[in-house]
């Protein structure tokens, strides 16, 4: 299987301001993080906010500047492409918000909103420029006579749609999915993950699957990844293989399941994430991790591949 | 004891009526979820018991809201005021907005019990610090000098749910009291919620739109759609054997992280828009099990003590 996309090393720094009475202070938003995207798999990225998972999607993209590492895109390493090139090249990933309300240009009509892509890459579709807005509203599940709608006449499912038709229009090989179901309701959650697996399948497209959500992340993606602070902490080659770093195991008992049977005694996490700004030494995880060590309040632990199952922990469970 | 009974209550904004037909009760150390999607009118249902309906224009137009045998669809604006967050507590969606960012947190939460108890502000203080440390906080003495923008959204979420207690509620009304944060939060926040009851007797509303929480934590489920109450029973014969096709799908379209490979379901359509509310059954265009009858006439809607559903052609899942 070849790899469509190759994350090697990836950091981001970003620094806040200084001022008068204030010294600049730095924080690493995604440290060193690698990850492999084979064709037509779809990879998910887990964790809690602030862990650097949205900045990962933008890195990726070049949306912002990484400040370290390698990001392979088809073997070509995107990172020395002047921006001309990098626009040519992003015709084919494309990125689904997780905001549809914020995503879409109020003033645009759906059909204006859709037609962008080849404006910006300055392309013709095919056939006649109706006729593509047609079939990509087709294509996510929307009559065409929504083409002249405005977004706040839409609801949010049918605006997320709209995002994701847009995202299509160029056939891009790779979507990088930001929480594309964060703020709608469960109900129209199911409808586009399900328009979303159905894509995959009749588009051949592969995805890297941003989300806060193990459960769904399980359910849809075929590897996870979970990040804490910038940093991956555990990488599960499926979704059966259980988990081994303490993280994980917490992110899958703060999960309920959908059935009273299935109660869980909460055990709550002791203190809370500590300031980027300002990290232990160790292990970014050791005070509130149950089998911390002195070892894990000294040094980093390296993420360490188990035939393919890769973990961050000095003791994996 | 039932501390809060809420009898075939409707809602009017104007001429539009979002609320309709709205029965449930709540005892003593019971946890009632209420579950819908947005715009189902569960915020609105809270808003009718708190009696803050008056402040955004609407008005209760049929039934009773009765709170510990006392009428509150009757209650003068002065009496409401003393029971609200005095003996009915309420918990936020959003602890980010639901502070004051410009007072610090001790004042704060001294506030409740300086109105509500007739505390002084010295007393109160000794009293919030004894809050926060029930509610697992850490410092709390410290705590009281610090800002909210200074505290993680769990731990403003916390303070929230500090001054929802300050004053002994019987009843709490938590409002979406985690959708606004991590999953490691929430269950943190869940879990405080669950010990709260069970220590203090207390009655929780927990509105959500998320059915693994209310199967985590729930004895009661009210299930609602477009203003309507939809389904009523235990949390058990509500996951076992749901019988309104709607409960069954909000059941249906999770996905649940044990078992991979099951299908989602899904709804099609949208929830209908509070100015035209379809006639007959609400949910009748999105349902896989309409026939005519569920365009024409509203299925009735009685509790009984097994549960209550609101549906022509109540089933299991085919």
């Amino acid at each position: 299987m070849t790899n469509l996309l190759e994350v090697r090393d990836l950091s981001k720094r970003f620094t806040s301001g200084s001022g008068p009475f204030r010294k600049a202070r730095s924080m690493y938003a995604v440290n060193g993080v690698s990850l492999d995207l084979p064709k037509g798999r779809a990879v998910g990225v887990v964790g809690e906010s602030g862990c650097g998972k949205s900045t990962l999607a933008r890195l990726i993209l070049r949306l912002i500047e990484p400040s370290a590492g390698e990001v392979r895109f088809e073997g070509a390493d995107l990172l020395k492409k002047s921006a001309a090139q990098m626009r040519a090249l992003r015709a084919d990933m494309q990125m689904v918000f997780q905001d549809p309300y914020s995503a879409i240009d109020p003033r645009y009509t759906v059909a204006r909103a859709i037609i962008e892509p080849f404006v910006i890459q300055n392309r013709e579709p095919a056939g006649r420029m109706q006729d593509e807005v047609a079939d990509l509203l087709n294509m996510v599940g929307l009559t065409p006579g929504l083409a002249d709608s405005f977004p706040h006449q839409l609801s949010g499912g049918q605006k997320q749609r709209v995002g994701i038709a847009r995202a299509l229009a160029l056939r891009p090989s790779l979507l990088v999915l930001d929480e594309p179901t964060a703020s709608l309701d469960v109900s129209v959650q199911a409808q586009i993950i399900s328009l979303l697996a159905q894509l995959r399948d009749d588009l051949d497209l592969t995805y890297l699957f941003i989300s806060h959500d193990l459960s769904l992340v399980k359910y849809f993606c075929d590897e996870i990844l979970v990040m804490y602070l910038g940093r991956v902490v555990e990488a599960l080659p499926d979704t059966s293989t259980p988990a081994r770093h303490p993280y994980t195991r917490t992110l899958m008992d703060s999960t309920f399941e959908p059935d009273p049977k299935l109660r869980r005694a909460i055990v709550p996490l002791k203190g809370e994430v500590p300031s980027p700004f300002d990290l232990p030494p160790g292990c970014a995880f050791a005070d509130r991790c149950p089998q911390a060590s002195a070892l894990c309040r000294a040094q980093v632990p390296e993420l360490v591949n188990y035939s393919g199952h890769a973990v961050a922990c000095h003791n994996p469970i | 004891m039932t501390m809060l009974n809420v009898r075939d209550l409707g809602v009017a904004f104007g001429g539009v009526q979002p609320l309709s037909g709205v029965s449930f009760a709540v005892e003593r150390g019971e946890t009632l979820g209420i579950v819908g999607e947005s715009g189902s009118g569960k915020s609105l249902t809270a808003m009718s018991v708190m009696g803050l309906l008056p402040l955004s224009g609407g008005r209760i137009t049929s039934g009773s809201v009765e709170f510990d045998g006392q009428d509150l669809t009757k209650l003068s604006e002065k009496a409401y005021r003393n029971l609200r967050g005095g003996r009915i507590g309420l918990i936020t969606q959003n602890p980010m907005t639901s502070l004051d960012p410009l007072q610090k947190i001790g004042p704060q939460v001294d506030a409740v019990a300086v109105l509500h108890l007739a505390m002084t502000p010295a007393q109160a203080r000794v009293r919030t610090i004894d809050i926060l440390g029930t509610l697992r906080i850490p410092d709390p003495a410290l705590i009281c000098d610090r800002y909210p923008h200074q505290m993680s959204g769990g731990m403003k979420q916390r303070i929230v749910i500090a001054m929802a207690l300050a004053a002994d509620p019987d009843l709490l009304i938590a409002d979406e009291p985690t959708t606004a944060l991590d999953v490691t939060v929430q269950a943190q926040i869940i879990r405080l919620l669950d010990d709260l009851v069970k220590e203090r007797e207390l009655a929780l509303i927990l509105i959500t739109h998320d059915m693994s929480v209310v199967a985590q934590t729930c004895d009661k489920v009210l299930v609602m759609y477009a203003g309507r109450a939809v389904e009523h029973g235990s949390v058990g014969a509500i996951f076992d054997a749901p019988q309104h096709p709607y409960t069954q799908a909000l059941i249906g379209c999770i996905p649940r992280g044990l078992s991979a490979g099951e299908q989602l379901t899904c709804i099609s359509g949208t929830v209908p828009s509070v100015m035209n509310y379809p006639k007959g059954c609400p949910f009748h265009p999105r349902c896989t099990r309409a026939h005519d009858i569920c365009a024409v006439t509203p299925p009735e809607f009685a509790i009984s003590a097994a549960g209550a559903v609101a549906c022509h052609f109540p089933g299991d899942a085919p």
